[in-house]
């Protein structure tokens, strides 16, 4: 009884996104150029605590310390949604592999991980500084901060777990587990460190919307992010498909 | 029927093919040896036969069950003795037998554990720890744990390592006495006992198929000349 | 030959893992002498500050710290028998559903660290909480110390089963399992200090804690039963 079954189609390299690679690549960084001007040139300043007497900047009389470390927000929350969006993609693959067994998920899903290090790695970096300039300290055991610190270290036990795998079935398989163990553990982390009343950690919650200068220039940088996390991940995949693919052509060879 | 059928069965993952598109047919109460090189796939052949491992493509029947579809029912029918006796060495041998006797669900455990200690004689040592045991001894119990569901086709994955001579006697007369109607298949690198146990030979290299026949098409000379022909390497 | 019931195979396993330590008890021993070192650790780390520090608002963490290392050094031990001579595949060879595996050993591993837990928690109390009259909610923390208990051994039951298979199975064993239970940590810390402390509003800081501490429990506990077959055919 021979069933059907059905073929997989699974990402190669050489199909239609190496064609918008370049593309996406260069348009992600103009886009992120203009961004970085437009965040400097273009949004507003925000008002920070009162000061106690007027000051001229510029031409402008301010009544209110000017944040320039407010800039910082503008790549932050870009880069930390385009490491959850690399997290989630990197997930997916891990999930499509345990269901299919197919090599080249885990390839995806591998790639896609490393691009979510990248930028969660981006986003603990800007919103350390965040933190310093903001609250004035290094580090506070704040919800967002804590969740991602957590992220982060369990990306890295990821790649640790990789490494000291030795079957590329295997290995596959556990990462594929752990990546979904961590998007599942993530967001209950963030819940918990969150809900649980403390008594030494305010919990911060940002004032009002964003003003629609602000929020054109963050979603300028934030396509723009995408964009590039999008060239770096399909770039890395090829890499490592064409790698994988010349490892198979040399055990022909020897054959 | 036949007690094993396989059809085109390929274990791969990504690029690398460790069974390439096996296919062969064994009647009941056959005994199989497979013979091939170091990574020729035999024993990854042999883990996806007893379902330890999924296979990526074709298919495999045990006694009319596929593998696939109900690798369960395809479990019961199964039995394996490989190079680790799957023992645990803190329990005795009795405690080791009686577990596997109540997962696999055997009618009167007790009695059959009894009767299997006793085939493989060592039922004054079944209150000791498997700890204590000599590898032939601990060897010989795991005959019996493979036993003790009464499996169709039973397995054997380099049975031999680590065995001294007297203890493979022993070894080879429990199979002996095992055979019945029951169907086996070997895996191991030595040529001139597996050749001499089998009534049917599988030479395998680079995942694929070589040589099937049954035995009584080969006499020994050839079969080793072949052997070292189509593997390439003297015999082991 | 009829194929015994789930739970049946699920009381045969669990009981060849408790046979099993009655004869070696090496967990139970190696975990509870740990658990004396760990506390001795601290007696040198709090020589100059015991009597300075609030311990009762210290003590629900260093409780923590205690337990979550000890049960670390357990759960790398709880595959080591099963992977020596095999017995994994002979078990995996029988027909049984592979969640039967996971529910039995990682319950084997909730019972261990109780019992360890029963003995390190009152040596605890006493070396380092009696200074002070005790709260009156102090058996408050039992709750926690269960909820904390199974969430660990849930999830340490399924990451050993991972690591058994790699090189560096016990460090790789922590630099999972730490930052993967921390929201669990976190929560069961928050809840055991408001029962040791048991001031006024003790109850804020201890039901909303436990609650996310069961949520977190029971997910996790899903999620490690669903993918167990993958983890351990591989």
């Amino acid at each position: 009884m021979e069933k059907a079954r059905k073929k997989v189609t699974a990402p190669e390299a050489g199909q239609w996104p190496d064609k918008v690679l370049l593309p996406a690549l260069v348009a992600g960084a103009v886009l992120t150029t203009v961004g970085f001007l437009m965040a400097f040139l273009y949004a507003a300043p925000v008002n920070g605590a009162a000061l106690s007497t007027p000051q001229l900047v510029g031409d402008n009389m301010v009544t209110n310390q000017q944040l320039l470390s407010q800039k910082i927000f503008y790549f932050h929350m870009p880069v930390a949604i385009v490491s959850f969006v690399a997290l989630i993609l990197a997930v997916y693959y891990g999930i499509r592999f345990l269901m299919t067994r197919e090599a080249r998920f885990d390839t995806c899903s591998r790639a896609a991980m490393e691009v979510a290090l990248l930028f969660v790695i981006f986003t603990m970096v800007t919103g350390d500084l965040w933190t310093r300039f903001e609250w004035g300290v290094w580090w506070t055991w704040e919800p967002r901060l804590t969740t991602y610190l957590i992220l982060m270290l369990i990306v890295i036990a990821y790649f640790v777990l990789r490494n000291a795998v030795d079957d590329p079935e295997r290995r596959a398989t556990y990462s594929g587990v752990i990546s979904i163990i961590a998007l599942v553990d993530v967001p209950i982390c963030f819940m918990i460190t969150r809900l649980i009343p403390s008594s030494i950690h305010p919990v911060v919650t940002r004032e009002g919307g964003m003003a629609p200068d602000m929020a054109l220039t963050v979603a300028l940088i934030m396509v723009g992010m995408l964009l590039v996390a999008f060239a770096l991940y399909r770039l890395r995949f090829r890499q490592l498909r064409l790698a994988e693919r010349m490892q198979a052509l040399k055990d022909q060879l020897e054959d | 029927m036949n007690a094993v059928e396989v059809r085109g069965l390929t274990k791969a993952f990504g690029t690398r093919k460790a069974v390439d598109d096996v296919t062969f047919d064994l009647p009941e109460g056959a005994f199989l040896s497979i013979f091939g090189p170091n990574g020729a796939g035999k024993t990854t052949l042999l883990r996806v036969l007893s379902t330890l491992a999924r296979p990526s493509g074709g298919e495999a029947t045990i006694c009319g069950i596929d593998l696939r579809e109900d690798a369960d029912k395809a479990r019961g029918l199964i039995g394996m003795i490989s190079h680790s006796p799957m023992l645990y060495p803190d329990l005795t041998a009795e405690e080791n037998l009686m577990l596997y006797a109540e997962l696999y669900g055997v009618e009167n455990p007790r009695a059959r554990v009894g009767e299997l200690l006793d085939a493989v004689g060592l039922a004054h040592r079944r209150l000791d720890q498997v700890r204590t045991f000599s590898r032939g001894m601990t060897q010989r119990v795991s005959i019996a744990r493979a036993l003790v569901h009464d499996p169709r086709v039973v397995f054997l994955d380099e049975p031999y390592s680590g065995l001294d001579p007297h203890a493979v006697e022993i070894f080879d007369q429990l199979i002996q006495s095992a055979r019945e109607d029951r169907t086996f298949i070997m895996v191991s690198h030595d040529l001139a006992k597996g050749y001499g146990m089998c009534t049917h030979a599988l030479v395998m290299a680079r995942g694929r198929v070589v040589t099937f026949a049954p035995k009584d098409e080969l006499d020994f000379e050839s079969f080793a000349t072949l052997y070292r022909e189509t593997v390439g390497m003297g015999v082991a | 030959m009829n194929t015994p019931s789930t739970f049946r195979q699920y009381v045969t396993l669990l009981k060849k893992d408790l046979r099993q330590e009655f004869r070696t008890r090496e967990m139970l021993t190696s975990m509870g002498i740990y658990a004396l070192l760990v506390i001795i650790v601290y007696g040198a780390a709090l020589a100059l500050t015991a009597r300075g520090i609030d311990i009762a608002h210290m003590g629900g963490g260093l409780l923590w710290v205690l337990i979550v290392f000890t049960s670390l050094l357990g759960l790398g031990r709880s595959f080591a028998h099963e992977k020596e001579q095999g017995c994994l595949e002979g078990i995996l060879l029988v027909p049984l559903d592979r969640s039967v595996v996971y529910l039995a050993k990682a319950t084997a591993n909730i019972l261990f660290m109780l019992a360890v837990e029963v003995i390190a928690v009152p040596l605890f109390y006493f070396f380092f909480m009696t200074g002070e009259p005790a709260a009156p909610t102090l058996p408050a923390i039992v709750v926690p110390l269960l909820v904390g208990t199974v969430g660990m051994a849930g999830i340490g039951t399924m990451l050993s089963t991972i690591t058994i298979n790699t090189g560096s199975k016990d460090v790789l064993l922590a630099v999972l399992f730490i930052p993967i239970i921390y929201p669990l940590l976190y929560a069961c810390v928050t809840a055991t200090t408001a029962a040791i402390t048991g001031t006024e509003f003790w109850t804020d800081f201890y039901v909303m804690p436990l609650v996310l501490a069961c949520g977190y429990d029971i997910v996790m506990l899903l999620v490690c039963w669903v993918l167990y077959d993958f983890v351990v055919s591989a």
